[in-house]
């Protein structure tokens, strides 16, 4: 038993799970910087198609994509805060 | 019945001379704890590297020199030619390299395996290693403690290290001791006829011992205590190389056709090495004792030079075989081809593999993609459609409608034949593989064991769909033929998407935000098609029956379309954190 709770102790000691939560979060971060800037992307076509037809396929295919995006980001934010 | 009597005979007087013979009980013992230690460090390693070793045989090994220097050197740090062997075939089988980069890494690997030699006649015999040894196993035996897999890899790696300096020990000390009784020396033999006779001794014992890295530490230990001639040491290193062979082609008998294939190459550059060391022995000998004066290996160090001979004929074999190695591939894709009887069974499951975490999950991966195409072919002529259609440019509308007359097919013929059992064989792989596994990679398996049995429910589900789609499509109704059309649309447009997905290179968030775009979508349509169905009802276009049938199938083909999406999140989306963002989407 004594040995067990050395070798957890060492496992402490030596962990590396801050570091792996450090680079996990930098990873999302990332994550997060790239669906930005899609999302600024697709804001941008969403008006310009919205201008000319609101009921517009394409019109519905961004929605879907913008939708998709902001909820993607709201898990991502939520998972490196939770990290 | 004689074999029942044979075999506990022979061990009852290999029993009886080890108990009566106190020299050989040492050495006998020394070559087991050298064993036990070669197969500590080689499972070390397993768990150990974490996928390095994998990064590296994977990354390195696009031309023949750097295949060859990677498995030169990757042998040399893990000390295992049989290791690296097993991670080659595995990446063979997922086809991450193709055949003459494996067979370059197998030729560097045998021009690694004989650092071993070295390792013996320098740390091995120079210092009391001995008395490191203990310290080591006691260490390795702590660490064995630890949660974390690396730690127990460390561990064995130690614990391996600490049993092959002492089995070095014990080989000595036995081989010193014996020389006081019997010295073996006496029955040196001279000439070509000594040459062959102590070739058969090395590779009958290497064949016996199974490893040439024990052989070799024999041979390096009798020769340093002078139990042995100079020359009848180099015939021994040559047999040791031939047994090699005959040990690893036994091997390859339960292997796949790459681990047969590989083999065969082992087996045709092992025996032209051995030819040729065995035509030039007398001037190799000459040549290493050139070479021992630049490297500054004292005259007498037998043992080292004998290391320097082992290295040269392993690299002469490499220099004479490698200019050959496209015609020996050529050679070696004519044999063991896969016949149809194969039909149904794993291409990329194979037992060495499994030992290997990091090589067994993408074995399962890419086995259950395998599974994916085999019931994409089912799901696709179901829908009364090819998959060169899906694939191709052309609109779906276009296709979906083009194709109505009903493709001949037995789903149920087809699960039983191709699909059922690749499942079986997966799932039975996946729960073997996950007892060496660490909780990631475990969650990964469970993954993909989960993605296995969406993929046989989703051949199932069409199975339901393809008894009405032909019963109704052969209807008069038009609006029912409308109606399955759009479900066979919406099939149509996720597996183009999903056939997309797989060929795309860019960000894996892209990949992610597509398929979730696409599951969206899925929910909306059936409650677009469901909306369909209450006004055909209400407007009288389809009676009560066919709207049972529809509403079913709607059911049926949303739930096809999930499971497929949720199986390419998990084959295709292969970052782990955005394949998490995925798994919360669900919620």
């Amino acid at each position: 038993m004594k040995i067990k709770k050395a070798m957890e102790q060492l496992d402490v000691f030596f962990d590396l799970s801050k570091k792996k939560q450090n680079k996990k979060c930098d990873k999302l971060k990332k994550i997060i910087l790239s669906l930005e800037e899609k999302k600024s992307d697709i804001k941008k076509q969403l008006k310009r198609e919205s201008r000319k037809d609101k009921n517009s396929k394409e019109c519905y295919e961004l929605c879907k994509e913008f939708k998709v995006i902001l909820k993607l980001i709201k898990k991502a934010k939520n998972h490196c805060v939770s990290e | 019945m004689l074999k029942r009597i044979i075999t506990p005979l022979l061990f009852l007087i290999f029993a009886y001379f080890i108990v009566s013979n106190n020299d050989a009980k040492t050495i006998i013992a020394g070559i087991a704890i050298f064993l036990i230690g070669m197969h500590y460090m080689e499972n070390g390693f397993k768990l150990f590297s974490g996928g390095a070793l994998e990064t590296i045989l994977k990354k390195f090994t696009s031309t023949t020199p750097k295949a060859i220097g990677t498995g030169f050197l990757s042998t040399a740090v893990v000390q295992s030619s049989s290791l690296v062997s097993v991670i080659i075939i595995s990446f063979l089988s997922a086809e991450l390299i193709g055949l003459t980069q494996a067979v370059g890494v197998v030729f560097g690997s045998n021009i690694g395996t004989t650092t071993t030699a070295w390792l013996v006649s320098s740390l091995g015999l120079k210092i009391k290693i001995a008395q490191y040894a203990l310290p080591m196993l006691i260490f390795g035996v702590i660490m064995q403690f630890s949660k974390h897999s690396s730690y127990k890899g460390m561990g064995s790696v130690l614990i391996g290290l600490g049993f092959i300096f002492l089995g070095i020990a014990y080989m000595k000390e036995g081989f010193e001791t014996l020389k006081g009784g019997l010295d073996l020396a006496e029955y040196a033999m001279e000439g070509y006829l000594g040459v062959f006779v102590y070739i058969l001794f090395g590779a009958i014992a290497t064949i016996v011992i199974q490893s040439s890295s024990a052989t070799m530490a024999i041979i390096i230990t009798a020769l340093a205590t002078g139990q042995i001639d100079y020359i009848n040491a180099l015939s021994l290193a040559i047999g040791a190389n031939l047994g090699t062979t005959v040990t690893a082609f036994l091997g390859s008998l339960a292997s796949n056709k790459n681990g047969k294939r590989l083999a065969v190459a082992h087996f045709i550059f092992n025996i032209i090495t051995g030819l040729i060391a065995v035509a030039f022995i007398y001037q190799l000998k000459d040549l290493v004792d050139v070479l021992a004066g630049v490297f500054a290996i004292p005259a007498t160090d037998n043992a080292m030079k004998l290391a320097l001979f082992h290295t040269i004929f392993n690299v002469i074999g490499v220099l004479a075989v490698a200019p050959f190695i496209k015609p020996l591939v050529r050679f070696l894709e004519t044999l063991f081809r896969t016949q149809d009887k194969d039909r149904g069974l794993p291409k990329y499951l194979s037992a060495e593999v499994m030992t290997i975490p990091a090589s067994a999950l993408e074995a399962l991966r890419k086995e259950t993609i395998h599974l994916y195409d085999k019931s994409l072919e089912a799901i696709v002529h179901a829908m009364n459609l090819h998959r060169t259609q899906i694939f191709s440019d052309r609109k779906i509308n276009t296709i979906v409608e083009q194709s109505v007359s009903p493709i001949k097919i037995d789903i149920d013929k087809i699960y039983q034949q191709d699909i059922k059992n690749l499942y079986s064989q997966i799932i039975h792989y996946a729960s073997m593989s996950q007892d060496i596994m660490d909780e990631d990679d475990n969650e990964k398996i469970y993954e993909l064991k989960l993605t296995a049995r969406n993929i046989i429910e989703m051949v199932k589900d069409v199975r339901e769909l393809q008894k009405n789609l032909n019963h109704f499509t052969k209807s008069n109704n038009i609006y029912m033929i409308n109606e399955y059309n759009k479900l066979r649309t919406q099939l149509v447009t996720i597996l183009r998407r999903i056939q997309e997905i797989r060929d795309y290179e860019g960000e894996q968030e892209d990949i992610l935000t597509q398929i979730q775009v696409l599951k969206e979508k899925s929910i909306d349509n059936e409650v677009v098609l469901n909306k369909n169905i209450d006004s055909l009802i209400r407007e009288n276009k389809i009676n009560s029956n066919m709207a049972s049938s529809l509403i079913n199938d709607v059911g049926f083909t949303h739930s096809i379309c999930k499971k497929l999406l949720n199986s390419a999140v998990t084959l295709w989306v292969k970052d782990k954190e955005v394949k998490e963002l995925g798994d919360e989407y669900e919620d």
